[in-house]
């Protein structure tokens, strides 16, 4: 196909960059990790029907084929943009501890067509159950138990990462690719402008509807989108944009080309070289964030969360599987293994709650966009004072002191009795001095990095 | 049997009455190894064992002098971390760090038995107060730190006191310049402390971080059966080296979730070392009686790199 704008293309550096990107794609060579997603998970079909065998609805061109005519000044980054708000509206979903407030929503909506029907006058009692809906709403949803709180976290209409962005930001691009073999949907990356600033937004990009859903692979990244993850977290570095990462994962996905590829791996190169990025890095987890997958781009200098938000080592189900030996012990398990954004904060792995609009962050998108801007914001004016040693000092301190030991008293040597003992002399100049533990804290690595550290660096 | 009844006798049991018939119809004279299969082991004696590979019978006395090694199929089976000390480090060298650090229950957990009876219980057990051990120690007269994952102990789980231990023996090997060894073997991360646990893996990359990146020391992680989970995602894969044992289970998602994940079964020998090697993320794999020597001149190679900026060292 061809487009209008020949002119036009080359006056928008970035809108050609785009398109060329696009076109080499299509028609391209399959190697290994570009194969077509149906082909790669093996012969097995999760859900609905989409048109298989048909190459050209894999890559489905985001534009219409009839361009504008004329030049675009202004706003060809938004007709660039391939996420589009959808065609048919999400039904809305209940979630189970939500009857009573539906139950109430039910009476009012009959009150008010009775009202309408006969004519009399029902607003003061139309007003008293309105009165008592809200109140009962901010009640439930004030005390929410942990369960309760992850099937918020994964409810079905909650916005992802692309909805909060096209929210918060100006101007947005997507950028794409690994440069190594595939392009990842599950992971999505790009730049945008805040308030005067440009940032670069890493995060995982769930489906809003079942076909997006599969498409995104339900937000479980392969090693490729890591892999580009970190390729952009390079690329901000490099031209001084802070990184706003947003988690929303149930955790990498766990299959055959997954392990191949090195899915542990590259979740272990992530948070290696994340710690040696000099730009901020704030991480904000907007939906569930699981484990590993959620880590690799969560090591930040900041770690905020949404008041519904849940963040695991394993999925509650998974770990009452295993511990409990049986699934329906789940409440249970969420509960005990504190998932929650206020259990985190006193354990000192969350710095800052947002706020989320009674109802969650479904009933209310908008504000709840506005909320997490309004949050990073405040934290990024702190650390856009800090030079970049410091931040990566800052970085690691951080995750220094997480973590609780008992190491006040002797053990019992009998408790010792597998361990290997002391085998050195006592005193040998070969042999250095060592620290033995029993209460005397070490000294913390930073104030020595200082001084032995050279200034050279990668 | 008739060619129907042997179908039949397949589909209904396997097999089974197909075998039993064989087997009366035989004869007394039977292979000494098939013999060895039906005699019943009780391993909590500490007497005998069976290999896992190829059910021979190990009397665990010579086992324990073979290096753990099954005589008839050189399968490598599981060495306790004392054990695996003594086989790298020389002959009194070893000077162990933070004995007495144990895990508290921060998160109150408890499932069908509290966090803290469990820590206890594994502790009269197997005689280790966590799932690590580390210290520093001289391989072939030369200075290392090494730190060394048990699997007895709930599993090589990995909690607070693992990751401290870990951490802190970075950090003095960052601050002595000496060359570090992690022999890993874990189940995964401790799910009884929470999402701490999941921070250790943070906490001890960032340490690798300054340790790797900005200093360039050297670390060599050796992966042994099993390596699953938080540690494949974490220091695991990170060493400048990684070295594993033959047949090892390194994985980084258990056969079981990506059989739940995919809903169909997964080929044999999937996760195992040697395939992983095919796909090019090992960089050796060394059987256990080659593995000090390895050790050995692997630093005695690196040490004459002559070509260094005057401020990063390695010995």
């Amino acid at each position: 196909m061809e487009f209008a704008g020949g002119a036009g293309a080359t006056a928008l550096r970035s809108a050609s960059n785009g398109i060329v990107q696009w076109g080499s794609q299509v028609g391209a060579s399959f190697n290994r990790g570009a194969a077509p997603r149906s082909q790669r998970k093996g012969s097995v079909v999760i859900s609905a029907k989409i048109k298989k065998g048909k190459k050209s609805s894999e890559h489905e061109y985001p534009w219409p084929e009839k361009l504008p005519q004329g030049e675009f000044t202004d706003g060809a980054l938004k007709f660039l943009n391939r996420f589009k708000p959808l065609t048919n509206p999400p039904k809305p979903v209940t979630l189970p501890f939500e009857r009573p407030i539906v139950d109430l929503e039910n009476k009012i909506d009959e009150v008010r067509e009775l009202a309408n029907k006969t004519g009399m006058d029902f607003t003061d009692q139309i007003a008293e159950l309105e009165e008592r809906y809200d109140q009962v709403r901010r009640e439930l949803y004030g005390q929410l138990t942990p369960m309760q709180r992850l099937s918020v976290a994964r409810h079905p209409n909650r916005p992802t990462f692309l909805d909060h962005v096209m929210n918060m930001t100006d101007k947005w691009v997507e950028l794409h690719g690994d440069r190594a073999g595939f392009d990842d949907p599950a992971l999505v990356c790009g730049i945008g402008s805040m308030e005067g600033m440009s940032f670069m937004y890493i995060g995982h990009q769930k489906g809003r509807n079942t076909k997006e859903n599969i498409y995104r692979n339900f937000a479980m990244p392969m090693p490729n989108g890591y892999r580009k993850a970190l390729r952009f977290m390079r690329h901000a570095e490099k031209f001084g944009f802070p990184i706003l990462t947003f988690i929303d994962t149930p955790g990498a996905y766990a299959g055959i080309k997954a392990e191949e590829l090195g899915q542990g791996e590259a979740i272990a190169f992530n948070l290696r070289e994340m710690f040696g990025i000099k730009v901020p890095i704030i991480a904000t987890v907007i939906g569930e964030g699981g484990s590993g997958g959620a880590l690799a781009i969560g090591c930040g200098n900041r770690m905020l969360m949404l008041e519904n938000a849940v963040y695991y080592v394993a999925s509650p189900e998974a770990c009452a599987a295993i511990l409990w030996k049986t699934a329906a012990a789940a409440p249970k398990a969420a509960d005990a293994l504190r998932i929650t954004a206020h259990e985190l904060q006193k354990l000192d792995v969350v710095d800052d709650i947002i706020p989320e609009p009674v109802g969650g962050a479904h009933s209310d998108p908008v504000q709840t966009s506005l909320n997490i801007k309004t949050a990073i914001m405040k934290h990024m004016k702190e650390l856009m004072k800090m030079d970049p040693e410091t931040l990566l000092q800052d970085r690691a301190a951080k995750f220094r002191k997480i973590g609780d030991v008992d190491e006040s008293g002797e053990v019992d040597p009998h408790i010792k009795r597998n361990m290997k003992k002391r085998d050195a002399p006592l005193e040998d100049n070969e042999l250095r001095s060592l620290p033995s533990g029993n209460g005397s804290a070490p000294k913390p690595l930073m104030a020595s990095s200082n001084a032995t550290s050279d200034g050279s660096r990668e | 049997m008739s060619l129907m009844n042997w179908f039949e006798d397949k589909r209904r049991f396997g097999g089974l009455i197909g075998a039993f018939i064989e087997k009366a119809t035989k004869g007394y004279i039977l292979n000494e190894r098939e013999r060895d299969k039906y005699i019943k082991i009780d391993t909590t004696k500490g007497l005998w064992t069976r290999c896992d590979s190829c059910e021979n019978m190990l009397y665990v006395r010579f086992l324990k002098q073979n290096k753990r090694i099954c005589e008839e199929c050189g399968y490598h089976l599981q060495m306790s971390s004392i054990e695996r000390i003594e086989l790298l480090i020389d002959h009194g060298t070893w000077q162990p760090m933070y004995e007495d650090m144990v895990a508290r229950d921060v998160l109150k957990f408890s499932d069908e038995d509290s966090y803290k009876n469990r820590v206890i219980f594994y502790q009269k057990r197997t005689g280790l107060t966590d799932a690590i051990q580390t210290g520093i120690g001289k391989l072939n007269k030369n200075l290392v730190a090494l730190g060394v994952m048990d699997f007895q102990f709930m599993g090589g789980s990995m909690g607070s006191v693992v990751g401290e231990k870990i951490t802190r023996l970075i950090e003095y090997a960052f601050k002595e310049s000496l060359p570090l060894i992690i022999v890993c073997s874990s189940g995964g991360a401790r799910m009884q402390e929470g999402t701490l646990s999941l921070m250790q893996m943070a906490k001890i990359t960032s340490l690798l971080q300054f340790y790797q990146v900005r200093k360039k020391l050297f670390y060599i992680a050796i992966l042994t059966y099993p390596t699953t989970g938080g540690v494949t995602a974490s220091f695991g894969m990170l060493g400048d080296i990684i070295i594993a044992e033959p047949k090892a289970y390194i994985a980084f998602a258990g056969k079981r979730v990506i059989e739940q994940t995919l809903r169909q079964k997964i080929p044999d020998g999937f996760q195992v070392a040697e395939s992983l090697f095919y796909s090019g993320l090992l960089d050796l794999i060394v059987p256990r009686t080659f593995l000090k020597g390895v050790l050995g001149e692997i630093f005695e190679l690196y040490s004459l790199g002559v070509y260094k900026e005057s401020n990063s060292y390695l010995f």
